[in-house]
């Protein structure tokens, strides 16, 4: 029977509900609805986060194990009355996560030698530099834009709530500084809102999203644990629970004699201590490096039973069975005819090197374990199935066939009738207004005569000319510019870049707003009126764009820089920003 | 694609083709219709297979005559991806076949690929290969069949061998193409051995494919090669390697082991002999009368499941003449090769390195023993007839003997050409003797002669075998055509780089007294590292030795480097067993496909390097670390160079230049397939950028070396590798038909313009001959005469 211990409004993504804190789950309820929405075990409640006391929204985030971006919700009663709620769920949740951590933290964590002060087990403590902790922060600094804008939100994600949707752009403007550097000019600055800022830019996003979500394999390095030499002569090795599991992934022996003797015949730290120091951690290392400690190595009446011999016969220990592709298979060329010749000279045969091929089958073997535990075993038998199509695949020159000549990919679509359809009413209608015969005779009227007309063609020699010289001078032009030093004051030049960086912007943002939008991967498409206001108040900025390039100019002759030189620099950005202007006028009042 | 060469219609799988396979097929008819021999060089990854065998199926078709193909390849892959190419090629005539008749010709068209009795077993028990062998010898020898059949149950038969005789001869399988594994598949089937079928089924055959040793060790040859009739077309692809086959083929290695075997052995025949005679000894009085009659008849019913093993020599005459007296009676010749082995091993007593010229080993032998050359001549032939005789079963356990009585034919037979070596110690600086006698053949041409007097056609083609002329001087032919073709590209696919120093100026090399020092070492591993970083899907790495290659990979590894190269991709290496590094290429192509990347590390002219292709994603970058020289130290290798110069006039360090380049040229020529597929070449090594070393490179290589990346550092090398991939990725926008991909219609346009010149020439011809006939009038022309002012 379940009991419960707080509840209080709140909503979750958008939606008004209950939440509710139970003996054993987190749960939220959608109003008007019986079984909740969500339901957090709390067994499963790994970190908590609120927004900031004063914050206009009052909200409560709960992350999960294995899953960071957890659950978001948002208090929905009145200011004074929300808090206290949230503040009761804050101090229960906040004991039941700090007991699920101590559980998970009871993974052996200790050193040789001297058992040093543990390195913090990934402390998800919420500082500045932890994505997870910035809900709090954005709240405020969104609630500010949303408040003087009127776009609801920011264009987001389908599928992506806010806070990971933040979370991205961070990244994204982490990653390239350019563009951070953009932001902060104008959307800190508050000339533009964080909305209008990645309007248009949110395949930038996406593609963020689609590395992350990515499937990462395992990391391809061996596992190797590299003591460090503290004072003293002794040696540490730092063990973590990602390296304990690693060992026990990469070798089973070792999970074999962990089970075998811990705790029984020996502790914790015990194990490890002497697994380091025994002759099976020299073997696994297997590097030539390690053949020279190994007689320094004591012998281990533990660890030395689990020793297997070296793998370094020129046949491998493990056999390997089943079939081998027929076009890979190296063993059947030996099989093929009787062992002819002279014997190879001392440099080709192969294994003569000892020492590297219990390293060389790990190496084999490490890949094969990578592979195996990202695609599973190999799939050697579902090939097998159409063998005829696999040997030609082998043999094939694809770029001989005529590429025309192929079927092509038949489009599968649900309702295909239906949108033919559609299609087909809709065009028929002006199929049958044009007239073909009428077209073909004015098509014929005008191709009459035409090889007299072509014979007439006169190319004007002038103009051409003129092209080529105008070219010609282009290019000088730029050489002459290349071979210039660049020598404006580097304070102005950087004036003069954030000015053109932030009128581009500017442009960009008002040319998105006058264009029908395309992108269909906004959630939030702006209305029309909103669009015009949009653009409007591009307008008020790129007026003012005039100004700020007055103002530059200003410097530069107070510092006595010749003025000449900038205005050439601007003018470019001068002359689109006039066309944008213009374009505005001509939209707004066309009769002038 | 249909079309006409000259008046041969052939048929092309394809709806293009590249220029290239056009002028091969042109060049390879040439040849065929001159019925003479031919070398031709065509750029790897073009096609060769496919030109050959459409031409040659055209060519049988068309023509009454029906000359065979015998196509040989290398290795086992390369004869299953031949079969396949076949098939496709056949399924393609029958679909596009103008009428049923047509089509029925193609339906009846029959094409095998033979291997060895191990690799098309499909008897359930034994799976190791000289054992599967000599298990199959006991099981179908025509003794224990006879045994068999007449009294069900007294001894083991083979059930799948059985079938086979159940069934009418020339009718074991079906007519069509059939793979190694569809034959396996049929076998497996209907219940009948799919190595006797194909072996009873070759002389109903238009095409069989096998490796080389097949038609050029005449152990092998004479059982399986002998029927085939003069004006077979017999072709040797992948043919770059061939004189080193040849060379092996007669070639034997005898250890102390092997003399202990051979000595138990010799006391088992014996006994076996005694026993005989007690019970049967009217056996041993009929082979005695057959061997006075003389070898020939003495071996004439022989069939395939009978031979123990051939005669090592080819020429036939000597099988005609009668045996010797002397070994004739059996006890007489196990006491002759008792006498024989026991002599070999006082030989390997000797503390020195000894090497000597058959001629006076064979004094020597005399002088020791009294053996005389004539009879030792007869040595293999005798046991063969004796081992028949006996009965003998599990054979494997002679194969000591036979060595040893193969090496007393061989040494006994040829004068020149050959070398005996007796080296007491592995290595120089061995203190334990494990005397090992080479006897070592040095003159290819000796293996490969009786094939080219047999046959009238033999085409010798593969990707790299340049310099053209260094094959007909080694194999003392006489080709009629002799060509290499340049690859038409109408963009780069593939970028050879030459790196002659790493990024801190440090010259690399394998030569050997730099190939260990530390900054050779890891300038060689950051070539791979910084390889790895950008290089999508494979890449493959190969050294010049096992011995490098296994040290490089130790020290690699204890310097952290691999540990950066597992950073971007999985690492896979060759290992001396041949089925692990199956597993491990299997497994590299699976990291290749599902875009994990992987290296793989393995060694030029090692098992790899031979018969496994890497194209598109398996290969886009191949690293070649140090010029693939031959161990020079090695006593074998320095006679042959010694007998090539004196015979051949060919200089050692050409030779040796020669053969480290050829086998260069064939690893990175294993990364294209097809002209839309590219990769990068790497030569890792200062040397490589000298121009004499670079001319021994195919030309469609050469070709496409330019000044600036043949010397570059790893830095630069980089560069260019970054700015290659980026352009070559790009979506091809010109059209490569017409240039480098031909259709039907470029086809014509290219056969009008040949006709045309043709016709020009002709003409000149003509009008030169038109002059040449008239009045002489010492080239001064009527008008020079009558402006002459005298």
């Amino acid at each position: 029977m379940q009991t419960t211990i707080c509840t209080a409004k709140a909503s979750y993504k958008k939606a008004p509900g209950l939440l509710e804190l139970t003996n054993t789950h987190l749960q939220w309820t959608q109003d008007g609805k019986k079984t909740p929405a969500v339901r957090v075990p709390h067994a499963e409640a790994f970190s908590l986060f609120c927004s900031k006391d004063g914050a206009p929204q009052v909200r409560l985030k709960i992350g999960l194990v294995g899953d960071d971006a957890g659950h978001n919700f948002t208090f929905s009663s009145p200011q004074p009355i929300s808090i206290t709620e949230r503040e009761k769920f804050k101090k229960e949740m906040t004991m039941i996560i700090s007991r699920n951590r101590s559980a998970s933290e009871l993974a052996p964590k200790l050193a040789l030698s001297t058992p040093p002060p543990a390195a913090p087990v990934s402390a998800p403590a919420p500082t500045a530099s932890d994505p997870k902790a910035l809900p709090a922060r954005i709240a405020t600094h969104r609630a500010a834009s949303v408040a003087s804008e009127r776009r609801a939100a920011t264009p987001v994600l389908t599928g992506i709530d806010p806070v990971s949707d933040f979370r991205l752009r961070k990244k994204v403007l982490v990653s390239d500084p350019e563009l951070a550097a953009l932001h902060r000019e104008l959307v800190i600055s508050g000339q533009i809102s964080e909305a209008e800022f990645w309007d248009g830019r949110e395949h930038l996003l996406l593609a963020q999203a689609a590395f992350e979500n990515q499937k990462k394999g395992k990391s391809g390095q061996l596992v190797d644990p590299r003591p460090e030499t503290v004072e003293g002569g002794e040696i540490k090795i730092r063990i973590t629970p990602q390296l304990v599991h690693d060992i026990f992934d990469e070798y089973p022996v070792v999970a074999k004699a962990y089970n075998d003797n811990v705790p029984s015949k020996l502790s914790e730290e015990e194990f490890w201590k002497r697994y380091f120091q025994s002759k099976l951690f020299n073997a696994h290392r297997a590097s030539i490096r390690s053949s020279a400690t190994q007689h320094v190595v004591r012998e281990d009446s533990i660890f030395d039973k689990y020793l297997e011999k070296e793998d370094d016969g020129l046949e491998p220990r493990r056999q390997v069975t089943g079939d081998i592709d027929v076009f890979v298979n190296l063993g059947a060329t030996l099989e093929d005819h009787g062992q002819t010749g002279n014997d190879k000279d001392v440099t080709m045969q192969a294994g003569r090197q000892r020492g590297a091929l219990p390293l060389i089958r790990k190496f084999n073997e490490h890949s094969e374990k990578l592979l195996n535990s990202a695609l599973g075993e190999n799939s050697s038998k579902r090939r097998r199935v159409d063998m005829k199509e696999y040997e030609y695949s082998q043999v094939d020159l694809d770029d001989l066939h005529d590429p025309e000549a192929s079927n092509g990919i038949v489009l599968e679509m649900q309702d295909r009738q239906r949108y033919f359809e559609g299609r087909t009413n809709a065009p028929e209608e002006t199929a049958e207004k044009l007239d073909l015969k009428s077209m073909i005779l004015e098509s014929k009227a005008n191709l009459f005569n035409w090889e007299s007309k072509l014979n007439q063609l006169k190319i004007e020699r002038k103009s051409g000319d003129a092209a080529l010289l105008s070219m010609t001078q282009n290019v000088a032009a730029r050489l002459d510019v290349r071979t210039k030093k660049n020598d404006i004051p580097e304070g102005l030049f950087r004036q003069m870049t954030t000015c053109q960086t932030a009128a581009n912007e500017f442009l960009r943002q008002y040319w998105l707003s006058t264009y029908p939008p395309t992108d269909v991967q906004t959630v939030v498409a702006a209305t029309s009126a909103q669009r015009g206001a949009k653009a409007a108040k591009m307008i008020g900025y790129l007026i003012r764009t005039r100004e700020k390039v007055d103002a530059i100019i200003r410097t530069a002759q107070a510092a006595g820089f010749d003025p000449n030189r900038i205005e050439v620099a601007m003018k470019p950005l001068l002359d689109s920003v006039n066309w944008a202007l213009t374009s505005y006028q001509n939209r707004t009042n066309p009769r002038v | 694609m249909k079309f006409l060469i000259d008046d041969l219609p052939i048929i092309f799988p394809y709806d293009r083709i590249y220029p290239e396979q056009y002028m091969y097929m042109c060049d390879l008819k040439r040849t065929l219709d001159a019925t003479g021999h031919c070398v031709l060089e065509m750029p790897s990854g073009t096609g060769k297979t496919v030109s050959l065998l459409s031409l040659i199926v055209s060519y049988q078709q068309f023509y009454p005559t029906k000359r065979k193909l015998i196509y040989c390849s290398r290795t086992v892959p390369e004869i299953e991806k031949a079969l396949a190419e076949l098939k496709r090629l056949i399924e393609y005539r029958i679909k596009y076949a103008e009428n049923e008749e047509s089509a029925a010709k193609e339906r009846n068209f029959m094409g095998l690929g033979l291997t060895s009795r191990k690799n098309l077993c499909i008897h359930p028990d034994e799976k190791k290969g000289n054992v599967v062998d000599a298990r199959c010898r006991d099981l179908t020898n025509s003794a224990n069949c006879e045994k068999g059949r007449a009294n069900p149950g007294s001894t083991e038969l083979c059930d799948w061998h059985e079938n086979l005789g159940k069934l009418e001869p020339g009718s074991l399988i079906p007519a069509g193409i059939w793979t190694l594994a569809d034959v396996l598949e049929y076998g497996r089937e209907k219940g009948i051995c799919p190595y006797f079928a194909v072996r009873r089924m070759m002389p109903f055959v238009d095409i069989i494919i096998y490796s080389f040793h097949y038609l050029l060790d005449p152990k092998v040859a004479d059982q399986v090669s002998k029927e085939f009739s003069k004006d077979a077309i017999v072709v040797f692809d992948e043919a770059h390697n061939i004189d080193n086959v040849c060379i092996e083929s007669l070639s034997i290695d005898i250890t102390r082991p092997m003399l202990d075997s051979a000595v138990r052995s010799v006391t088992k025949l014996g006994e076996k002999i005694e026993e005989i005679k007690t019970t049967d000894a009217a056996k041993l009085q009929d082979e005695y009368s057959k061997l006075v009659e003389g070898l020939q008849e003495g071996l004439s019913e022989e069939n395939d499941e009978d031979s123990f093993m051939a005669n090592p020599v080819l020429p036939d005459d000597l099988l005609n003449e009668a045996i010797p007296g002397n070994i004739r009676k059996a006890e007489h010749f196990v006491a002759f090769l008792k006498r024989f082995v026991e002599y070999l091993k006082t030989r390997m007593r000797v503390l020195h390195v000894v090497a000597e010229t058959p001629l006076s080993f064979l004094q020597h032998l005399k002088d020791i023993t009294y053996i005389e050359r004539r009879p030792l001549r007869f040595c293999a032939d005798r046991l063969q007839s004796l081992v028949r005789t006996l009965e003998v079963s599990r054979l494997d356990e002679y194969s000591a003997l036979q060595k040893v009585a193969s090496f007393a034919t061989l040494v006994s037979t040829y004068e020149k050409g050959f070398l005996l070596i007796l080296e007491p110690f592995e290595t120089d600086n061995a203190t334990v003797p494990n005397p090992v006698f080479h006897f070592t053949c040095l003159d290819p041409s000796l293996a490969i002669k009786p094939v080219f007097e047999r046959f009238s056609s033999v085409v010798i083609t593969s990707g790299t075998i340049s310099p053209l002329d260094m094959y007909p001087k080694m194999l003392q032919f006489t080709p009629v055509v002799q060509e290499t073709y340049p690859m038409t590209l109408t963009r780069n696919a593939f970028l050879p780089l030459v790196i002659t120093r790493g990024s801190d100026q440090v010259a690399i090399s394998s030569r050997f007294e730099v190939r260990n020092d530390p900054a050779v070492v890891r300038n060689f591993g950051s070539i791979l590292v910084e390889y790895s970083k950008i290089v999508p899907d494979g890449i493959v790495a190969f050294f010049p030795s096992y011995l490098y290659m296994e040290s490089i990979v130790a020290a690699w590894n204890d310097m952290g480097i691999l540990n950066e190269v597992w950073k971007n991709k999985l690492i896979f290496v060759e290992t001396p067993d041949a089925n692990e590094t199956s597993i491990a290429l299997e497994n590299y192509r699976r990291a290749c496909d599902n875009g994990r990347g992987a290296v793989l590390l393995s060694v030029a002219r090692g098992k790899v390097s031979e018969g496994i292709d890497f194209d598109h994603n398996y290969g886009r970058a191949v690293i070649m670390f140090g010029v693939p020289y031959q161990y020079t130290e090695s006593r074998i290798l320095k006679a042959r160079l010694e007998y090539l110069r004196d015979a051949y006039r060919i200089r050692e360090s050409e030779f040796l230049g020669f053969d480290a380049m050829r086998n260069a040229a064939q690893c990175v020529g294993r990364v294209l397939r097809g002209k839309t597929d590219w990769g990068l070449m790497v030569f890792a090594d200062k040397r490589f950028a000298r121009a004499d070393k670079r001319a021994k490179l195919p030309r469609w290589i050469n070709q496409y070396i330019t000044e600036t990346s043949s010397n570059l550092s790893t830095d630069m090398a980089i560069t260019l590798s970054k700015l290659f991939m980026r352009t070559i990725s790009q979506n091809p926008n010109e059209n490569q038909t017409g240039i480098s991909l031909w259709t039907i219609g470029d086809i014509k346009k290219a056969q009008e313009k040949q006709k045309a010149l043709g016709l020009e020439q002709r003409q000149q011809d003509r009008d030169t001959g038109g002059i040449d006939d008239g009045y002489d009038d010492g080239g001064i022309e009527d008008q020079m005469l009558i402006d002459l002012d005298v």
